[in-house]
């Protein structure tokens, strides 16, 4: 088991799930504050029919096409939701809701297809995009992964000041010139090629736990931006290494729910012992701080 | 006479082709303390908005010191309505003040000890320094009212545009708020602020505005605020709900 610690393959792959959790849950924590989660599942669910869709155009699994089927699909979804949203009486949850399951029904419907179709080989890898197989990740699936994270992070570095803001008080942030419109766009792409480019490694369903679970994490133990968001990025990390670890140790085991059982267990940890938590916030109230 | 620092002409604004206001023209005084009052559904929160260039007007301009809203933002401290903003964002008093540095500073450089003086300082005019790093969620709205009214001061702009800054708060914080703004007048600033309480107006500012769909009268308090005039905006039963 040790072993496989030093294994050149299981370090790649990772590299990359580490860096992917790092960078996800960074992004996802300004969804998390700005209480938009199920944007993320819902984008996540609908991205799976576009790597069927790019798979069936090329006939082979190759990682940038994939990637770009998904990406597209993500947008498409997003979209979709807001011309629901905007032009008739749908609520924003019954339209994340209607996306993420006929979306993702297709998905299942093509992939059914595909499968029981002569004409396509090598379509055993499509179940890989559902829950997530990190053992069959590609040195290129691991390059998308970095790049597409170094470059979000890096970009949310550059704005951070500006991100702030516009998270807290969006009014006050366009008076003093921030580009609201550009913030929005921005959070929203980072988030959408975050989730196509990790699909591989952690699947359609479980992907939004990457983006959450840690900004959860995050806000259970800071009343700090800056600390919400290492704290998160580090949760994610570290989960993401367990759950991948697990995963390529115990046959069987996908590496999605593996990371996604790593960080549940730090967010139920985190809600009992966190500086925010059950335990904290009830010593708390028995000194009559909190009322 | 003194100059105007802004003038609006002919604004006319719709939200999903349902006009709010329709052709204002109105022009608020340099160092003025300047309310907008009006039923709800006035548009009151609507001119506000345009006149920070905050949404998209069907006609009409908008200019403050002879300049378009873009290019005059720097020289304008807005506070929001409390609605606006997210409690629940990590931030602690002192953070949100510091805010308030931005457009002095540039977005891309750290803030300095001389920021955290400005900031220190506005805390301690609106009496909130023992406040500085508590999370924002955890105060009481008056206090939150505070921390902008504070947040505006360190942005050391000219003109202070304020959205019903006196809602739920309490007696203290108001009577804090308002010395606060007439201190700040005698040093040359300049006020627009939207005001819900009728029986504090005169004693509150030296001009008003009154707004139903479109200007009412406008003018110094003794202009304008006369009976006829409120209750024009008030008593018409076809725009109030």
């Amino acid at each position: 088991m040790i072993d496989v610690l030093t294994s050149y393959t299981f370090l790649i792959v990772a590299i990359g799930t580490v860096i992917l959790a790092f960078a996800c849950g960074i992004v996802g924590t300004v969804s998390v504050i700005k209480g938009q989660s199920l944007i993320g599942d819902a984008i996540g669910h609908a991205t799976f029919p576009g790597i069927i869709f790019a798979f069936m155009l090329v006939g082979v699994m190759e990682t940038y096409t994939l990637a770009l089927g998904a990406v597209i699909f993500g947008i498409f979804a997003f979209f979709t939701i807001q011309i629901i949203t905007d032009s008739s009486k749908v609520t924003l949850d019954s339209a994340l809701a209607l996306i993420l399951s006929s979306f993702f029904g297709l998905g299942m419907a093509l992939k059914s297809y595909v499968q029981g179709h002569p004409g396509f080989s090598g379509t055993q890898g499509i179940d890989d995009y559902i829950f997530g197989q990190a053992a069959y990740m590609l040195r290129t699936d691991v390059y998308l992964i970095i790049i597409a994270s170094v470059i979000s992070l890096l970009l949310f570095m550059l704005f951070y000041s500006h991100i702030k803001i516009y998270v807290f008080d969006p009014i006050f942030s366009k008076s003093v010139g921030v580009n609201t419109g550009l913030m929005n766009f921005m959070i929203l792409s980072m988030t959408i090629v975050l989730i196509a480019v990790g699909l591989k490694a952690v699947g359609a369903i479980l992907i939004v736990n990457l983006l959450i679970a840690p900004g959860v994490i995050g806000l259970l133990w800071s009343n700090r931006f800056p600390m919400v968001l290492i704290i998160a990025g580090f949760s994610g990390a570290v989960s993401a290494f367990t759950g991948t670890y697990v995963s390529t140790v115990y046959a069987g085991f996908a590496t999605g729910p593996s990371i996604i059982l790593a960080m549940s267990i730090l967010v139920l940890l985190s809600m009992v012992f966190g500086s925010k938590g059950l335990l904290h916030t009830h010593r708390k109230r028995n000194q009559g701080v909190v009322s | 006479m003194t100059r105007n620092i802004i003038e609006v002409s002919d604004l006319s604004v719709a939200y999903a082709h349902n006009p709010v206001i329709w052709h204002i023209n109105l022009a608020v005084k340099a160092n003025s303390r300047t309310a907008v009052v009006g039923p709800n559904g006035a548009g009151k929160s609507t001119l506000i908005k345009s006149i920070m260039n905050l949404n998209k007007p069907l006609s009409g301009k908008v200019e403050i010191n002879g300049k378009k809203p873009k290019h005059a933002l720097k020289n304008i401290a807005y506070v929001p309505q409390k609605g606006e903003v997210n409690w629940d964002f990590p931030t602690t008093v002192l953070d949100v003040v510091l805010m308030g540095r931005y457009v002095h500073k540039g977005w891309f450089k750290r803030m300095n000890k001389a920021d955290v003086a400005a900031a220190m300082d506005a805390l301690s005019t609106m009496k909130m320094e023992a406040f500085k790093d508590r999370q924002i969620s955890e105060l009481s709205g008056g206090q939150r009212q505070r921390v902008f009214l504070a947040r505006a001061i360190c942005h050391d702009a000219d003109f202070y545009i304020m959205d019903e800054p006196l809602q739920g708060i309490d007696i203290t914080t108001e009577k804090l708020i308002i010395d606060t703004i007439k201190a700040l007048q005698a040093k040359g600033k300049s006020f627009l602020v939207v005001h819900h309480n009728l029986d504090t107006v005169e004693e509150y500012f030296d001009h008003v505005i009154i707004l139903n769909k479109s200007v009412i009268a406008q003018g110094t308090i003794e202009e304008a605020w006369k009976k006829e005039n409120i209750d024009k905006a008030y008593d018409d039963r076809s725009v109030t709900t």
